[in-house]
């Protein structure tokens, strides 16, 4: 991930590489269309790899379907009888195909990536608030509403408590239901986050598609709230995971 | 990546797990959380009314190793501090104390939050107890 990552801001490739090095016609991204034969890896991001744009609706059955297909034209048994370069360029690209994939086809995966992709570490907002709160000797302002923090803290405690009633073998029947009743309601808010996240994607993807180069501060105003959604998402993940495990156990 | 002896030593055994009455003047409490991995941290204080001086911390945190070491040491550190004194703690102070690891970082800012929403928390009850002294200037 990171290599695709780093290699960003890299120029252009260099006129000629958009021949086959191989018989010189024009070729693909990856193998040349003429003779087939895989390419050196471009210094591209994950979604130009697959040709898309930098935007987040995407298709993903279709995407499925170009992995496998890339997948088939990159394999590095294809060139296990070519020289040793055209091995380490199938095998580079074949890698790179892999993780672009798996970032790509994941929701959440796909959303951190752009957000690298725009200079925007998660971690930012957290710190900068921190730093903010040492500077002024104040209260460090919570990333996320407090009502989530408490509502987190609770239902800790009492998947705390529930945990220690099973050791000592003692059966709260009230205390497994209230929590019973938290889980559908952790998920069913685990679920809406996914449906305001998409909601920033599509707000996102129109502004790309109006103005690909929009200035920062337009860019980071819809960034931002995809970043509001991720660090509340992450809380709730937390809790429908450890509701999970003091359920079932 | 292994914890070192310190933080499994709090981990193991956490000094001042519990809580204080919220609802106290001279109780203060901080309830923070970690949006980089989801762990919340709540941190109480009890201070003297005449010196400012902590005089109990409890804690309790809902995260992963360092977090709770985290948190235990803070508790550890405030106490017989005065206010001002348990501001100037710093996470780096937390970080070297028990060796964390560079991916651990957060949770000892979050500890140094924790601390500063408590006594945050604690100052404004001060204000809210004398608003008479306060209107008088």
């Amino acid at each position: 991930m990171t290599k695709a990552f780093t290699e960003i801001g890299a120029k252009p490739l260099p006129q000629e590489t958009n021949s086959c090095w191989s018989c010189g016609s024009m070729r693909a991204a990856h193998f040349c269309e003429a003779c087939g034969k895989v390419q050196p890896p471009a210094p591209v991001d994950y979604f130009s790899f697959f040709g898309l744009p930098a935007k987040l609706t995407i298709d993903v059955p279709a995407l499925e379907k170009e992995f496998y297909h890339l997948s088939r034209k990159l394999h590095p048994d294809l060139s296990a009888r070519a020289g040793s370069q055209e091995q380490q360029w199938s095998l580079e690209q074949s890698s790179l195909l892999n993780d672009a994939y798996r970032t790509l086809r994941d929701p959440i995966k796909r959303t951190q990536y752009l957000l690298r992709l725009e200079g925007v570490e998660l971690e930012e907002q957290s710190k900068s608030a921190t730093e903010q709160a040492r500077a002024t000797g104040g209260v460090k302002k919570q990333i996320v509403p407090p009502d989530l923090l408490e509502e987190v803290f609770e239902l800790n405690m009492q998947l705390e408590e529930l945990k220690m009633n099973k050791q000592t073998e003692e059966d709260d029947a009230a205390l497994t239901a209230e929590i019973a009743r938290h889980k559908v309601a952790l998920e069913e808010k685990y679920e809406s986050l996914l449906q305001e996240l998409q909601s920033y994607w599509k707000q996102w993807d129109a502004l790309m598609e109006r103005n690909p180069r929009a200035e920062s501060a337009e860019r980071k105003q819809i960034t931002g709230k995809m970043v509001d959604v991720l660090n509340r998402r992450n809380y709730i993940r937390n809790l429908v995971r450890d509701v999970n495990t003091a359920l079932e156990c | 990546m292994s914890y070192s002896d310190k933080v499994i030593d709090h981990y193991n055994n956490p000094r001042n797990v519990g809580s204080l009455d919220k609802s106290s003047t001279d109780v203060g409490t901080g309830l923070v959380g970690a949006p980089e991995c989801g762990d919340v941290m709540k941190l109480q204080i009890k201070v003297n009314r005449e010196t400012n001086v902590i005089e109990e911390a409890k804690f309790k945190t809902f995260g992963c190793g360092s977090a709770i070491a985290s948190s235990s040491l803070a508790t550890e550190w405030v106490k017989g501090k005065t206010v001002d004194e348990a501001l100037s703690i710093k996470n780096m102070d937390i970080v070297k104390e028990l060796s964390l690891p560079p991916v651990k970082i957060h949770c000892s800012v979050l500890a140094e939050d924790a601390i500063r929403a408590a006594i945050g928390d604690w100052k404004k009850k001060q204000e809210v107890a004398k608003p008479v002294v306060a209107e008088a200037k």
